[in-house]
């Protein structure tokens, strides 16, 4: 009777590589997290002017806001009529500079609400652009 | 008759390079997340209309408890235009992209005035914002 020689040796994977692999599978996931862009909206703002060259712009469009609503001209729209009804006197304007939208904004007016507004002057067709109050400080004799 | 000695040789063991290069890369992963602004507390406004924003040298955010951080440091707000210009420098129109990371709740006294900053050292503003999700 012969017998067979058991030549199955048995093999393990090296456990060298196992710090490779984990190294490789670190530099995939930074590489993968690295590239999420962020997403948002462009926004033109043209450079602030002096009140002399203000006076120029006063029939432009103007929208006030407060904390939680919004005005066109000094009138309240409520936020289904605001872009039809922008658009409607946006439509009158035909130089570019006209479609210039002054946005006064009040002290509490929160950044949600804002870029609501703003979002929705865009839409309309109108360029917005920012009014701020200038503080200046007096110094007392 | 000489018996020679049997050398002994010391060899630098190779299971350790692995360990070592996982160690570095977290140090420099830590080290690169203390000088971005990832770290920082902060709820993006939605909006409907959103798009996909480029990459950008300056990021500009305004974090929960109204602090001012300019790519992750914190700044004054009077010195914020000529920080933002110094690091555009000469950059053409197009990549002077200025990323705006406003919390959503933060007010106009304190926003307008960052806007204005960005709009004066010629930066072009993208407001960074997370898509509203849209009812069916």
């Amino acid at each position: 009777m012969r017998l067979t020689r058991n030549t199955n040796l048995l093999v393990e994977p090296p456990s060298v590589a196992t710090g490779d692999i984990a190294f490789n599978l670190i530099v995939f996931f930074l590489v993968c997290a690295s590239t999420q862009p962020d997403s948002g909206r462009k926004q033109n703002i043209p450079k602030s002017e002096s009140k002399e060259e203000q006076k120029q712009q006063s029939e432009n469009i103007e929208v006030t806001l407060d904390r939680t609503g919004a005005a066109i001209n000094g009138v309240r729209a409520a936020p289904v009529d605001f872009v039809p009804k922008l658009r409607r006197l946006l439509s009158t304007k035909t130089r570019p500079e006209d479609k210039i939208v002054v946005v006064k904004s009040s002290k509490d007016t929160p950044y949600h609400h804002w870029i609501a507004v703003t979002g929705m002057i865009d839409e309309a067709g109108g360029i917005v652009t920012l009014q701020l109050e200038e503080e200046r400080t007096v110094m007392a004799p | 008759m000489k018996i020679a000695r049997k050398k002994m040789r010391v060899e630098i063991p190779n299971v350790a390079m692995g360990d070592i290069a996982f160690n570095l890369l977290i140090f420099f992963v830590i080290l690169a997340r203390a000088q971005d602004d990832s770290h920082l507390k902060w709820e993006a406004a939605a909006s409907a209309k959103v798009e996909a924003a480029d990459n950008a040298k300056v990021s500009v955010l305004v974090d929960k408890d109204n602090k001012l951080y300019l790519n992750g440091r914190n700044v004054g707000e009077s010195a914020l235009a000529k920080e933002i210009e110094s690091l555009l420098g000469t950059a053409p129109p197009g990549e002077r992209i200025v990323l705006l990371k406003i919390h959503k709740e933060t007010q106009a006294q304190r926003f307008e005035p960052i806007i204005e900053a960005v709009s004066e050292a010629g930066g072009d503003l993208v407001h960074v914002l997370e898509e509203k999700e849209r009812t069916p």
